[in-house]
């Protein structure tokens, strides 16, 4: 039993209260930076309430035209995540919900291949595109991989399974620029083989890609998620391996005593109780993949993705103002927002597993 | 699950792995011996270890050396008692609790270079910490070569606190009420129940984060960048001094700046090399 009294109930709350404003400090700051008009920002007394407030930083950052009404933009936002919460909440009810699901991946597809139709949007709706592209295929093909080993890694008794293991290990603890600065060179050199013997302007019936006439590595997309889905890789099979382990061998004997072939038994059996593990997995893989600077930088000159987009169009060169600044640093942190909302229950036990068995 | 059957399993992860993985850091290696201009690539010349004598020799690689390893040993200790304290705050929490972890995870999930842009703002020209020090001590407050170490220290501190809390807090979760009970019966009170219940607990999470973190903090590239730029070179860490020598415009040298990766990843063994052998040891173990 724990005792609480109502004395130290309210220093419990005071001092996580201290905490959390320590914590959210700067993102309020940030964000009323944003809905500010620039005289107040650069007033010298900070203004801190009664202020006019306006979304002209927002459009600066992202749209052309400069007389759009935002509030029409926000209303945009708001029926689309209207309908997904509506169908996301409908597939949580019913008993095979992946149709809703892809529904809502549906809606959000159209609804940000028709925005730039709507509004002329800048470059940095490309960018937002870039990012949203990187993360997407960086977890499908990691997640993908990742299962398959860490199923593998969790049942296999042999030593090449522990030497596997160890050297992943090793690898998670590896700076960025050990692998950055020879995914560079190595991609160059590709790059210049390409052109030199003609390869790369070569036309490929198959993969001809709209938009893209000579195939190169550097400054794609490509090179990027290559790069993550690598550096990821050891992260991936040990989270999944962790979450394997605690499923009994015996339910997929028990299937394969019924005639299934392994593989069989882990698509069927293995994989439907493996959600959890994979949303949190996939959590994870989905930070590393929308925040990542280095690599973006170094291996994608000119297809930023935000991160990278934002550090470069707010430095001190710049014409960008200090409330688009912030404008764009609300715009990159709200989506991670809601997505660790919705997702707080996995986010927590997905690190709780991975650390006990780290 | 017989040999062929793993290798069926695990050959596309170790394919990557090994492409990506094991063969460029054998590149790294290599391109660590080589003078490499970075406008210059197709002329690569040996000059055996002549990157490795020029780095030693080198004052901002000291500093930056000495940068990072006091850095990594205040903001490792003060994250992992801080995230301790607040973990065992959280668990005391009934109602609530959620929107307490929402608020407080923020600073570890949010885009790096962003935390450190939003922080920052706060100390800008008109920021509201920067107005407040100047209410206080009547100077006004610029960030410059002196305080920008703290500013990055402490908003290091900021943005991995959450880790620490959130896996203490799981590692919190999975402690047996019994044991606690049993303690209040035996009339431990909070200090000796912390110290011979919760800490044992703990024992192992202790030491994942303490070396996730020094990892973590070790490598930070990041949030530093985003404070200093390519100026503060006192400020610099390991990783932001290897990407400028590598890649600045014009005097980018890449050989050098491949000889400085291996020189971190050597400094990063030494930490790591006693608890992958032990990690080595417990998978063995496991399979006997």
């Amino acid at each position: 039993m724990k005792r609480t009294t109502p004395l130290s109930r309210f220093g419990l709350h005071a001092t996580l209260a201290v905490l959390v404003v320590w914590s959210v400090l700067p993102f309020l700051w940030t964000f009323q930076t944003s809905i500010k008009f620039t005289r107040d920002v650069a007033a010298k007394e900070p203004v801190l309430w009664g202020y006019e407030t306006t979304a002209n930083a927002y459009r600066a950052f992202w749209l052309d035209a400069d007389d759009v009404n935002m509030w029409s933009v926000l209303l945009y936002i708001a029926v689309v995540a209207a309908i997904c919460v509506a169908l996301g909440q409908t597939g949580r009810r019913v008993r095979h919900g992946w149709p809703w699901f892809a529904a809502v991946a549906l809606v959000i597809f159209a609804a940000l291949w028709r925005f730039p139709k709507i509004w002329e949007a800048n470059d940095e709706y490309d960018f937002l595109i870039n990012s949203i592209v990187v993360t997407v295929l960086t977890m499908i093909i990691s997640l993908s991989i990742g299962l398959l080993a860490g199923y593998g890694l969790a049942r296999y008794t042999g030593i090449s399974g522990a030497v596997i293991l160890i050297i992943a290990l090793g690898f998670r603890a590896l700076p960025r620029t050990a692998f950055v600065l020879p995914y560079f060179f190595g991609a160059k050199e590709i790059d210049d083989w390409l052109t030199r013997t003609g390869v790369g302007s070569w036309d490929f019936p198959l993969i001809d890609f709209p938009g893209i006439d000579t195939l190169q590595i550097l400054d794609t997309r490509l090179a990027i998620v290559l790069a993550l889905v690598a550096v990821n890789q050891p992260f991936t099979i040990w989270m999944f391996r962790s979450f394997f382990m605690e499923v009994p061998k015996e339910i997929e004997e028990a299937a394969m005593m019924d005639g299934a072939t392994r593989l069989q038994a882990f698509r069927k059996v293995i994989i439907p109780m493996m959600w959890p593990a994979i949303i949190a997995t996939g959590l994870f893989t989905m930070l590393l993949a929308y925040n990542e600077y280095l690599f973006v930088r170094v291996l994608a000159p000119t297809e930023w993705t935000l991160p990278v987009a934002i550090v470069s169009l707010t430095g001190g060169e710049s014409s960008r103002t200090i409330t688009e600044a912030a404008a764009a640093s609300v715009s990159i942190t709200l989506p991670i927002v809601v997505v660790i909302i919705l997702f707080q229950k996995h986010l927590v036990k997905g690190l709780g597993a991975g650390a006990v068995k780290g | 699950m017989n040999r062929r059957t793993f290798w069926g399993f695990t050959v596309p992860s170790v394919a990557v792995m090994l492409l990506l993985m094991v063969f460029p850091l054998l590149t790294t290696v290599w391109l660590g011996f080589q003078k490499l201009l970075l406008r210059d690539l197709n002329n690569p010349e040996w000059i055996g270890f002549d990157n490795y004598r020029d780095l030693l020799s080198d004052p901002e690689f000291w500093a930056a050396f000495r940068f990072t390893m006091v850095f990594v040993a205040i903001v490792v200790p003060v994250t992992m008692v801080m995230g301790l304290c607040t973990a065992l705050l959280l668990d005391r929490v009934g109602r609530g609790r959620s929107i307490y972890l929402a608020a407080l995870l923020l600073p570890f999930i949010v885009t790096p270079v962003v935390g450190s842009l939003v922080y920052k703002d706060l100390f800008e020209r008109g920021g509201l910490l920067a107005w407040l020090w100047e209410v206080i001590t009547d100077n006004p407050f610029a960030v410059n070569s002196g305080n920008v170490k703290w500013l990055i220290i402490i908003q290091a501190i900021w943005n991995v606190m959450p880790f620490a809390m959130i896996t203490f807090f799981a590692g919190l979760q999975t402690l047996p009420e019994e044991r606690v009970e049993a303690a209040a019966i035996d009339g431990a009170n909070f200090w000796r129940n912390l110290w011979h219940v919760t800490l044992p607990h703990l024992r192992v999470l202790i030491l994942f984060v303490g070396l996730i973190t020094i990892m973590d903090m070790y490598r930070v590239y990041d949030q530093v960048f985003v404070w200093t730029g390519n100026r503060f070179t006192d400020a610099h860490t390991l990783q932001v001094y290897n990407v400028r020598i590598a890649t600045a415009f014009d005097i980018g040298r890449l050989g050098k700046g491949n000889a400085m990766a291996v020189l971190t990843v050597i400094g990063i063994f030494v930490v790591l090399v006693p608890f992958l052998w032990r990690s080595y040891k417990d998978q063995i173990a496991e399979r006997v």
